[in-house]
């Protein structure tokens, strides 16, 4: 427990769950492996539908494969906020003061930007494409950005136990 | 072109965060180069994740003593009763190089017994 941290992070990790994730023989590791597992389910659908977007796999009809990929991508999204409350419980004082863990926020709510940048703007144009015809402008930029993003997200995440 | 300033931004992302990755502590900071060991009685025992933590008092300093997470612990045998307060342990490993008086621990020695923690 660090008392640089505001109050409210201090009493999560004090509080009964969090004394649970720690004290518990499988628990914090079940989360440890849980956040991985989901990472990797969302890395790989989000990775399906950015490598569309920059025109690769250009023989299917894009709106089919970003769709069957969103959701996918939303499945292991939720997954992982579950395990990382989790794990973020157990150590709440001392991660919220982690400038790695600071920066994977703002990369979180970069790349959430973009997601919706890319819903709004983007998706509903390639909604009726068919196969094998150019993408609207931007939808190359958003791909590239996102999984820019995400991988730096995972970089971060993995750096906050070295710092 | 567009498309690759977009993507110099977005490597430049991955480069700030990967470069970043350079000072202070984790499991990166402890100095292998020179270990120690440090006989004493445990006055406190937190038996908790990420990982159990005692606190070792030494004849010349207390030394905060970080070893594995519990279900590690367990599967070696170094069960919480092991590392309680009060036993006499023997304890070798790696000073941080951040934390003064704070080590990482290779095994640890209770009641004649040895446990690897690593």
């Amino acid at each position: 427990m660090t008392d640089a941290a505001p109050a409210i992070f201090a009493a999560l990790e004090a509080s009964g769950f969090g004394a649970a994730i720690r004290q518990s023989r499988w628990l914090y590791m079940a989360a440890n492996i849980g956040h991985i597992v989901s990472l990797m389910v969302f890395a790989g659908a989000i990775a399906v539908m950015d490598v569309r977007m920059v025109r690769a796999l250009s023989a299917t009809s894009p709106a089919y494969v970003l769709k069957a990929a969103r959701r996918i991508a939303i499945i292991g999204f939720i997954c992982l906020v579950i395990s990382g409350a989790f794990l973020f419980t157990a150590e709440a004082s001392h991660v919220i003061m982690n400038r790695v863990f600071q920066i994977k926020l703002g990369l979180i709510a970069l790349g959430l930007l973009n997601i919706a940048l890319f819903e709004i703007s983007i998706a509903p144009k390639v909604k009726n494409l068919p196969p094998l015809t150019p993408l609207p402008s931007g939808a190359r930029a958003t791909a590239v950005a996102s999984i820019s993003i995400w991988i730096a997200v995972a970089i971060c995440g993995r750096s906050i136990a070295y710092f | 072109m567009k498309h690759t300033r977009v993507a110099i931004a977005g490597f430049s992302i991955l480069a700030v965060t990967t470069v970043a990755a350079v000072a202070h502590h984790g499991w990166g900071s402890y100095d292998a180069s020179k270990p120690v060991t440090v006989d004493g009685t445990i006055l406190t025992s937190t038996f908790e994740n990420p990982h159990a933590t005692i606190a070792v008092k030494a004849p010349d300093k207390i030394w905060t003593v970080t070893l594995a997470p519990t279900s590690r612990m367990i599967a070696r045998g170094a069960l919480a009763d092991v590392v309680a307060v009060g036993k006499t342990v023997s304890v070798y490993g790696y000073p941080s190089t951040v934390e003064m008086n704070e080590m990482r621990a290779e095994r640890i020695s209770v009641d004649g017994k040895t446990y690897e923690l690593r």
